[in-house]
C-alpha cells in the first residue's frame, strides 16, 4: 500500500511536469522561428502604425492593441467597484450584508466565463428590442462583461488582504482617536496595497486571456486597430483561437503560435509579479511581528 | 493623594458573553502613577482599555456601568451617547505591550494622526512632533532619519516612539499597557525614568507583571483577583518588598 | 466594528461609506442580473411544445429538430472523464509535495503547476489541436477530434485548480495533526496514507467538486478539440459537443428563435449546475467553520 502510493506519487509527479515541459518546447518550436517585426506589423513600417496609427493588415499589433484596450476598460471598471465591495466587505458590512455579499461573489466566481458572454450577448438582444434597434457588440460591452468574471477575484483579494493587516495596527490607530473609517483609509488600506495590487494584477491576467466572453461580445477576426468603443475589434486570444480553425497558409499557422508564445508570455509575466508581490506581502508582516 | 482623575462605577464588561470584569469600582488619582496588578487573565488589560474603550474593537464586547474620566476640567462620561469615542481616545493615549508602529516612516507615524485626527497645518505637525520626540529623548536619537522606516528601529526607541506619537495628540490621561515586557533591562529603564518625567504633566495608569517596578515607582496600587475583584493596597504595603511578595503569592 | 465609526462625520482621509455600500450592491446585483436575464430569454422554452423540442436527443435546425439533451449528455460526460483522470493526478502531485517524495522536490512542483494556471486556455488549445489530435489521427482513426482530445486537454487544464486546492487543505491537516503524528513513529508516507488522506476528505470533495465547476463551464477546448458534432458519443473517439460551445457555435451562425430558446436554455442548465457546485462548497466550508 505504501509502495504504491510512492509509485503513484512519483508518476503523477513525473506526468504533470513532462506535460508542461512537452507544450512549452512544442510551443518554443513553432513559435520562436516566427518572432520577428513582421509578426506585429506585416508588411508596413513599424513606426508608421505605432506613431501614426497606420492600417497593419497581416500583422499581431491591432489584435494586441485590441487586448489592451479591452484590459484596460475592463480593469477601469472592475478595480474601483471590485476594490470598493472588498472594503465594504471586510470593513462596513453588517454580519448580513457580509453573508449575503460573500454569497453573490462566490456565485458570481462559479458562473462559467461563457455565461458573461450570453449575458452581454442577452443585454444587445434587450437593447435592440426596446431602445436602441442599432445596438450592437463592441468593444465596451466585452469590456462590461470581463469585468463581471474578474470582479469575483478583486473582491476576495481586497477583503483577503485587509482581513491579514495584523489586529494591533487597528487598535494603534482606534487609539490615536482615529475613527473606523480614517483607520480604514490611513492605515489598514495603504498597508493592504501589496496585497490588492497582487490582486489587480491577477484580475489584468485573467481578462486578457479570456476568449469565451469575448467570443460572444463582439470580437471579430479582421477589425483593425480599435477604433470606437462600440465598434468591433480584434484581440489576441480570439486571433490565435481563429488562426488555429481557419488558417490558410503556414504562414498564418505560425502567426498563431508566435501570438500564442507573446501571450503567454503576457500572462506569466503578470504572474510573476502578482506572486512576488505576495511573497513581499507575507514576509512584510512576519517581520513585522518578530519584532 | 491627588484628587481623583479617572472614576469606574459598576463596571462590569463581558465578551461574547464571558465575563470578564465583574461590578468594579475603582477611583484612580491624577498624576501617579497607579499601577495595577494582577494575574494574566485577570482582567488588567481589558480594564484598561474599558478607559479608552478600545475593547469595542473585539467583536462581542459588551460593557455596562459608568466610566469618568476628568478632561479639560470637566467630567466626561465615557459611555454617555453624547461622547465621541475618537475624542475620548485621543484625550486618553495609549501604549501597548507590544510597541505597534505603522508600517510608515518615523516622521509619519508621529504625522499622520496630527494630520488626520487634528487637521493641523504642516508645520503645526512638525513642530509637535518634534517636541514629542524630545520628551521621549529620542529625537537625538532618530533626528536625522526621520524618514526612515519605523520598524528599523530597535524595539526601545520603537515603543518610546508609540509614547510620543500619543503624546503628540496632547493627552492628559495616559495608558499604558505592560509598556516594558517586551523590551530589554537597559530599554525598559529609559521608559521607567520617562514615567517618572512624565507624571507631573499626565495622569498615568500602568498594567504590569513586574513587582519591582510597581515597588519603584508607584503612587497608587490595584491588585485584581480573580472573578473581576479589586483591591487597594496601602502604600506601607507596596512600598515594602516582603509585604508586596506576599500579597502577590497569595493570588497565585 | 466601532458602533460610533458610522456616525462620525467623514473628514479628511476617511473613506465615503455610502460610495462603498453602493459598489457592493452592484457587485451583488451583477449575479442577479446575469440570472435575470438568462432566466428572461429561457422564458419561452417552457413553453409547451418549444420544450418538448428542446428536450430531444436531435439537433437539426435546418429539419426544425432543436433538441439540446445531447449536448447536456456531452458536458457531463466530457467534464467527469476529464476529472477522472486529472483527479488521481492531482492527488498524486500532492502526496508527492506532501512526503512522498524528497522535500527539495515539492517547492518546484508547485510552482511549476502555479505557472500552469497562468497559462492561458487557448495556448492549451492551440497546442493540443497540432500535437495532440493528429497523435490521436494517427493512433486510431478518425480526425483525432474528439472526446479523447478535449478530455486530455481539459484534465490538464483543471490539474492545477484541484492541485493548488488539495494542497491547502493538506497543509492546513499536516500543520495541525504533523509533530503529534511524527512524534508517534509515523513515517512521512505512513502519516499521509493512515492521517492526512483519510482527515482531508472533506477537502478532497471540495475540490472535487471545484474542479467538476470549472471543467463543465469550459468553452473552448470542448470547442477547439471536440469536433462538435451534436450527437450522443459512442466511444472516446467520437467527437461531441457540450453546452458551452453549443453556446458559442449557436451564436456564431444561427439566428431562428428555437434556436436562440436553445441557446438561453443551455446557459441556464450551465448556470444552474456551477451555482449547485458554489452552493456545496459553501455548506462544506460553513460546516468545517
Amino acid at each position: 500500500m505504501e509502495r504504491m502510493l510512492r509509485l503513484f506519487a512519483w508518476g503523477a509527479s513525473v506526468l504533470v511536469p513532462a506535460v508542461l515541459l512537452t507544450l512549452l518546447a512544442f510551443l518554443l518550436w513553432r513559435g520562436v522561428p516566427g518572432w520577428s517585426l513582421a509578426l506585429f506589423f506585416g508588411d508596413t513600417p513599424p513606426l508608421d502604425a505605432v506613431l501614426r496609427g497606420a492600417p497593419v493588415f497581416d500583422g499581431l499589433w491591432p489584435a494586441c492593441l485590441g487586448t489592451v484596450a479591452l484590459v484596460l476598460l475592463a480593469t477601469a471598471i472592475a478595480v474601483p467597484l471590485g476594490i470598493a465591495s472588498g472594503v465594504y466587505q471586510a470593513e462596513f458590512a453588517s454580519p448580513r450584508q457580509r453573508a449575503a455579499l460573500s454569497f453573490c461573489v462566490d456565485l458570481l466566481a462559479g458562473i462559467p466565463s461563457i455565461l458573461m458572454g450570453l449575458f452581454g450577448f442577452a443585454l444587445i438582444l434587450l437593447l435592440r428590442k426596446t431602445v436602441a434597434p442599432a445596438a450592437n457588440t463592441g468593444l465596451l460591452l466585452s469590456a462590461g462583461c470581463l469585468a463581471l468574471l474578474v470582479l469575483p477575484y478583486l473582491i476576495s483579494t481586497t477583503r483577503l488582504a485587509l482581513e491579514s493587516v495584523p489586529h494591533e495596527l487597528r487598535l494603534a490607530g482606534a487609539c490615536l482617536g482615529l475613527s473606523h473609517g480614517q483607520v480604514v483609509g490611513r492605515i489598514l488600506l495603504p498597508a493592504a496595497l501589496h496585497g490588492i495590487f497582487g490582486g489587480v494584477i491577477l484580475a489584468v491576467g485573467r481578462a486578457a486571456e479570456d476568449t469565451a466572453v469575448i467570443l460572444l461580445t463582439g470580437v471579430v477576426a479582421n477589425a483593425g486597430a480599435p477604433s470606437s468603443l462600440f465598434g468591433k475589434y480584434e484581440a489576441l486570444p480570439f486571433h490565435i483561437y481563429y488562426l488555429a480553425a481557419e488558417y490558410q497558409t503556414p504562414a498564418q499557422l505560425a502567426q498563431a503560435f508566435a501570438a500564442a508564445l507573446v501571450l503567454l508570455c503576457i500572462t506569466g509575466g503578470l504572474f510573476a509579479v502578482a506572486r512576488l508581490l505576495r511573497a513581499h506581502l507575507e514576509t512584510r508582516w512576519k517581520t513585522g511581528r518578530s519584532q | 493623594m491627588n484628587s481623583c482623575a479617572i472614576r469606574i462605577e459598576d463596571l462590569s464588561v463581558a465578551f461574547g458573553g464571558r465575563t470578564v470584569i465583574d461590578n468594579l469600582n475603582l477611583e484612580i488619582g491624577q498624576g501617579g502613577p497607579t499601577f495595577l496588578l494582577g494575574r494574566s487573565g485577570s482582567g488588567k488589560t481589558t480594564l484598561l482599555r474599558a478607559i479608552n474603550r478600545l475593547n469595542e474593537c473585539f467583536p462581542g464586547c459588551v460593557t455596562r456601568g459608568q466610566v469618568s474620566l476628568q478632561l479639560g476640567g470637566d467630567w466626561v462620561d465615557a459611555y454617555a451617547p453624547g461622547t465621541v469615542v475618537e475624542t475620548l481616545r485621543r484625550q486618553a493615549g495609549m501604549v501597548f505591550q507590544s510597541p505597534n508602529v505603522l508600517p510608515l516612516s518615523v516622521a509619519r507615524n508621529v504625522i499622520l494622526p496630527l494630520r488626520t485626527v487634528l487637521n493641523l497645518p504642516a508645520d503645526e505637525c512638525e513642530a509637535r512632533m518634534e517636541q514629542a520626540l524630545r520628551d521621549v529623548h529620542l529625537w537625538n536619537e532618530v533626528g536625522d532619519r526621520l524618514a526612515a522606516p519605523a520598524a528599523s528601529l530597535s524595539g526601545g526607541q520603537q515603543q518610546r516612539l508609540c509614547l510620543a506619537r500619543a503624546l503628540a495628540l496632547r493627552p492628559e490621561v495616559l495608558l499604558l499597557d505592560e509598556p516594558t515586557a517586551s523590551l530589554d533591562f537597559k530599554a525598559a529603564r529609559q521608559i521607567e525614568e520617562l514615567l517618572v518625567e512624565l507624571k507631573t504633566r499626565y495622569t498615568l495608569v500602568v498594567v504590569s507583571h513586574s513587582l519591582s517596578q510597581a515597588h519603584r515607582l508607584a503612587e497608587q496600587v490595584f491588585v485584581l483577583r480573580d472573578g473581576g475583584r479589586v483591591e487597594r493596597l496601602e502604600e506601607e504595603v507596596f512600598r515594602d518588598k516582603e509585604a508586596l511578595l506576599a500579597v502577590m503569592d497569595e493570588l497565585v | 466594528m466601532t458602533p460610533a465609526g458610522g456616525a462620525v462625520p467623514t473628514r479628511d482621509g476617511a473613506l465615503p461609506r455610502s460610495l462603498l455600500f453602493a459598489a457592493a450592491a452592484v457587485s451583488a446585483l451583477a449575479v442577479v442580473a446575469v440570472f435575470a436575464f438568462l432566466l428572461w430569454f429561457s422564458l419561452p422554452v417552457f413553453r409547451g411544445d418549444a420544450l418538448a423540442s428542446l428536450l430531444s436527443w436531435r439537433w437539426q435546425p435546418l429539419r426544425g429538430q432543436f433538441g439540446i439533451l445531447p449536448m447536456l449528455l456531452g458536458s457531463f460526460c466530457l467534464a467527469s472523464s476529464a476529472l477522472l483522470l486529472a483527479f488521481p493526478l492531482a492527488l498524486g502531485v500532492c502526496c508527492f509535495a506532501h512526503g512522498a517524495g524528497p522535500v527539495r522536490a515539492a517547492r518546484p512542483l508547485l510552482a511549476a503547476v502555479r505557472f500552469m494556471t497562468s497559462v492561458p486556455t487557448v495556448v492549451y488549445g492551440l497546442v493540443s489541436v497540432f500535437l495532440l489530435v493528429p497523435l490521436i489521427r494517427d493512433a486510431f482513426y478518425g480526425s483525432g477530434f474528439s472526446w479523447l482530445a478535449a478530455a486530455l486537454t481539459l484534465s490538464v487544464l483543471v490539474l492545477p485548480t484541484i492541485v493548488l486546492l488539495v494542497d491547502a487543505q493538506f497543509r492546513q491537516v499536516q500543520a495541525e495533526i504533523g509533530p503529534s503524528a511524527a512524534a508517534l513513529g509515523f513515517s512521512p508516507v505512513q502519516q499521509l496514507l493512515r492521517l492526512t488522506l483519510p482527515l482531508s476528505r472533506r477537502g478532497l470533495a471540495a475540490a472535487l467538486a471545484l474542479g467538476f465547476g470549472r471543467a463543465v463551464g469550459d468553452t473552448l477546448i470542448p470547442l477547439m478539440l471536440a469536433g462538435n458534432a451534436a450527437r450522443v458519443p459512442h466511444s472516446l473517439l467520437d467527437p461531441l459537443r457540450t453546452l458551452t460551445s453549443h453556446i458559442a457555435l449557436v451564436v456564431a451562425t444561427d439566428s431562428q428563435d428555437l434556436a436562440y430558446a436553445s441557446l438561453f436554455a443551455s446557459g441556464l442548465i450551465l448556470f444552474v449546475v456551477t451555482a449547485f457546485v458554489h452552493l456545496l462548497l459553501r455548506r462544506w466550508r460553513g460546516q468545517a467553520a
